[in-house]
């Protein structure tokens, strides 16, 4: 499919987000090892140079760096994941493993999970699915989907993200256990697509991006609804994008 | 432990401050420098067994300060530190004969093994 002018213009728009965004992680990143540094050097000289049995305060200033050296840990890793996930935007045609783009794109969601009080669990396929595609519009569209489906889930359920091959594409299979809306979901992401103006909903907005992402992308998206009760959308992304 | 002589290059000031302080007190002899020509400067001074080099700096970028510190000086091993979250650079400088890269914010008993390491490859050659 030729990209139009509005495309190549959305694309470079993206472009620029990406660069901006993995420069600033860059930085971030740098202040960290900083911040990583000095409470190595301080718990470094407390070691040599304290008296640690009969100091009182050593115990406390040991368990705080250790604290801080935690905390900073944690934050390189999301600096890695927003580092990742700015590159995304760098180009719309890439080499990508899709089940190594469902890990970042999961581990993106967890927080969302966390706050809907659900669990979001990923069951990949063990063999690579080795892709030419979009790297951001793939995350764009699983998320939202996972997005919906932690939105409907009763608390205390679980959303599942597994992954398969199926002849010349790479399966995405969202599961929930929340009441079946196959229906609703089929209509929010078909044409016509609900405008913007007529829906107040954030994740409707979001599902009427979806049909036109997904045409773009070439794959297809079906819809189940499960027996007593759940959900099971199924996503499809061609191994090569036209 | 043994006693290497470092000279660690980063743009960033407070970064070298703190991680030479540490080096310093496991033992080795640490120089500085922030920016990539001081480094060569300083090396036809004095010489390292290791450089440890940050990847991306203003000017003279740290991939091009490792070619230059190879060409003239082969046998001084030189450490990569990279803050992004790529590879790429890592690579690139290990193809340029680099004997390792290391993600920043570096693990200083990781860096340190590395520095080891790298001494103990020279000594075979």
């Amino acid at each position: 499919m030729k990209a139009s002018t509005e495309d190549l213009i959305r694309a470079r728009h993206l472009a620029f987000v990406g660069r901006v965004t993995a420069s600033l992680s860059h930085e971030i990143k740098n202040t960290l090892a900083i911040i990583g540094e000095s409470s190595g050097l301080m718990g470094d000289l407390l070691d040599y140079t304290a008296p640690p049995a009969e100091w009182a305060p050593y115990p406390r200033l040991k368990t705080l760096l250790t604290t801080i050296a935690e905390q900073v840990e944690r934050s390189v890793v999301i600096i890695k994941r927003l580092n990742r996930f700015a590159h995304s935007m760098d180009e719309e045609l890439v080499a990508l493993e899709l089940n190594d783009l469902l890990k970042e794109i999961t581990n993106l969601a967890q927080r969302f999970a966390r706050l809907r009080e659900v669990g979001l669990e990923t069951r990949l396929c063990s063999e690579s699915l080795n892709m030419r595609s979009d790297p951001f519009r793939i995350q764009q569209v699983v998320f939202h989907f996972i997005e919906v489906s932690l939105g409907f889930a009763p608390k205390n359920t679980t959303v599942t993200v597994a992954s398969r091959r199926d002849k010349g594409a790479g399966q995405v299979v969202i599961t929930d256990e929340a009441p079946p809306r196959a229906e609703w979901l089929k209509k929010q992401i078909s044409p016509p697509y609900p405008s913007f103006a007529e829906t107040e909903e954030q994740s409707d907005r979001d599902l009427g991006v979806l049909g036109p992402t997904m045409a773009k992308l070439g794959g297809s998206i079906e819809a189940e609804d499960l027996h007593p009760q759940g959900n099971r959308v199924t996503v499809t992304f061609p191994l090569e994008k036209g | 432990m043994e006693k290497f002589a470092v000279l660690l290059v980063d743009d960033k000031e407070e970064f070298v401050s703190v991680l030479s302080e540490r080096l310093r007190l496991y033992g080795m002899e640490v120089d500085t420098a922030t920016k990539g020509e001081d480094a060569l400067a300083m090396l036809g001074e004095k010489m390292a067994d290791v450089v440890v080099l940050d990847v991306i700096m203003p000017g003279m970028g740290g991939l091009e300060i490792l070619s230059r510190i190879k060409k003239v000086y082969p046998h001084v091993q030189v450490i990569l530190l990279t803050g992004h979250a790529s590879t790429k650079e890592g690579i690139e400088g290990m193809r340029l004969g680099a004997f390792d890269y290391l993600m920043k914010p570096v693990d200083i008993e990781e860096l340190i093994a590395k520095m080891r390491a790298s001494i103990k490859a020279i000594a075979k050659e």
